[in-house]
């Protein structure tokens, strides 16, 4: 008997809008999917590629990234730098074979906590049906093979 | 006179004159067929410049060599525009002043030697931006398209099977012009971003953040691909990456010394089709 798959989300989101609605779904009791490990940012400007690729190594099947609305970021520009970072970003893992629907991007306003309990359990049945990222996990078991001598 | 024969001359006339106090061009070098970089000091040597088709390397990365430039003396740089490209960027990401770089431009089309007129970054403006119009004629582009219709399946395959060769020498990155960081982010362990150790996924890793800082900056000059000693088609990333910003951000890296890094500046209205 096995267990029904629970994809592993990791969801990088900024302190002031996205976070904020999270609270907000939170305090309007609204339930959303527990596959979600929300790690907050100063801004978005902040979320690095690399906690990306940080993510992936310890074997999230998917990825959330939510800021501030343009035009709304609190250090003024911030969202709009990490949207040119993503941009290019987002094409390489797509060139290099990360599927584009594991990496998922929004902005969620402090005001949208509804949004951000209908996005989580969205993405959260969306990975489910693209099951686990088995060719990741792959490499990473890999790596923790045993050397052989 | 051949070409060969006028740039010597050249060389040979700004060290003499103490216009410049360095010319670094191409020597003979091991084989026949290929050429080696060399730093010429006093006007006698410069009978050793070499120049013909086998010139391909691209120089300017040794421009930021630490103190090369902080006399604030000139240099002499022998240069196809993929070089001139990378000083641009160089110059535009402030990491030299071009004004003490005195350009001996070259190219060559179809493995012909033609020499370009102009000695400081601003006389090639004009070239550069034609560049960007013109469709590059790149090795690999079958390659490149075959990828593109792939499924992701498929192209996580080819790739870790491309990258599963990496031995991590970094020999790409010590040859690539833009990778002029004191301390690279896989060299930082704390926090350690990137696996260091060469099994795929580290090696997955490291071409991925190689490939995204060279993203809107790297002028394809194909020194890493031509370093890599076990021939990953490093210039494919490149070139997409290229076209990447090309077709989202119309960039086209190093036509002009104070270009905006693309990725270090932005308009309220770029595409965001993909944002939820």
């Amino acid at each position: 008997m096995s267990e029904p798959f629970e994809p592993k989300i990791t969801a990088f989101v900024c302190t002031y809008c996205t976070y904020a609605g999270a609270d907000l779904a939170g305090t309007s009791r609204l339930k959303y999917a527990p596959n979600v490990r929300i790690i907050r940012l100063p801004c978005t400007g902040r979320i690095s590629p690399m906690f990306i690729l940080k993510a992936l190594q310890k074997g999230a099947d998917g990825i959330l990234i939510s800021g501030c609305h343009p035009g709304d970021c609190h250090f003024t520009h911030g969202n709009y730098h990490a949207r040119r970072r993503w941009m290019v970003f987002r094409a390489l893992l797509s060139f290099t074979g990360i599927p584009e629907e594991r990496i998922k991007y929004s902005w969620i306003s402090a005001a949208e906590g509804l949004k951000f309990a209908d996005l989580i359990n969205n993405i959260t049945e969306d990975i489910r049906k693209l099951g686990p990222f088995d060719q990741y996990h792959k490499l990473i078991e890999e790596t923790q093979a045993q050397a052989s001598l | 006179m051949s070409i060969e024969q006028q740039y010597r001359t050249r060389a040979k006339e700004l060290l003499s004159a103490g216009e410049v106090k360095m010319v670094i061009g191409y020597g003979a070098g091991t084989t026949a067929e290929r050429r080696r970089p060399i730093f010429i000091t006093s006007p006698d040597e410069t009978e050793r410049l070499v120049l013909d088709s086998a010139c391909i390397a691209n120089l300017s990365g040794y421009l930021v060599t630490e103190g090369l430039l902080s006399d604030e003396k000139r240099v002499a740089v022998f240069l196809r525009p993929e070089g001139i490209r990378a000083l641009n960027v160089l110059a535009a990401e402030a990491q030299l002043d071009p004004l003490q770089v005195v350009i001996i431009g070259f190219d060559l089309p179809k493995g012909e030697l033609k020499s370009l007129q102009g000695s400081s970054v601003d006389d090639f403006t004009d070239l550069l931006g034609a560049l960007k119009e013109s469709t590059p004629d790149v090795d690999g582009r079958e390659l490149l398209e075959k990828i593109e219709k792939m499924s992701p399946e498929e192209r996580f395959a080819f790739w870790q099977e491309e990258f599963s060769k990496c031995i991590k020498c970094y020999a790409c990155r010590q040859a690539c012009p833009m990778c002029y960081c004191r301390r690279c982010i896989v060299d930082s362990n704390q926090p350690q971003w990137v696996n260091t150790s060469s099994h795929t996924l580290g090696n997955f890793e490291w071409n991925i953040v190689r490939a995204f800082h060279l993203s809107g900056r790297c002028v394809e000059c194909g020194n890493c691909d031509r370093a890599c000693p076990v021939n990953i088609p490093l210039r494919l990333i490149n070139r997409k990456m290229a076209q990447e910003v090309l077709d989202s951000f119309n960039h086209f890296a190093g036509t002009s010394k104070t270009q905006e890094p693309v990725l270090a500046s932005f308009k309220k209205d770029d595409s965001e089709t993909f944002i939820l």
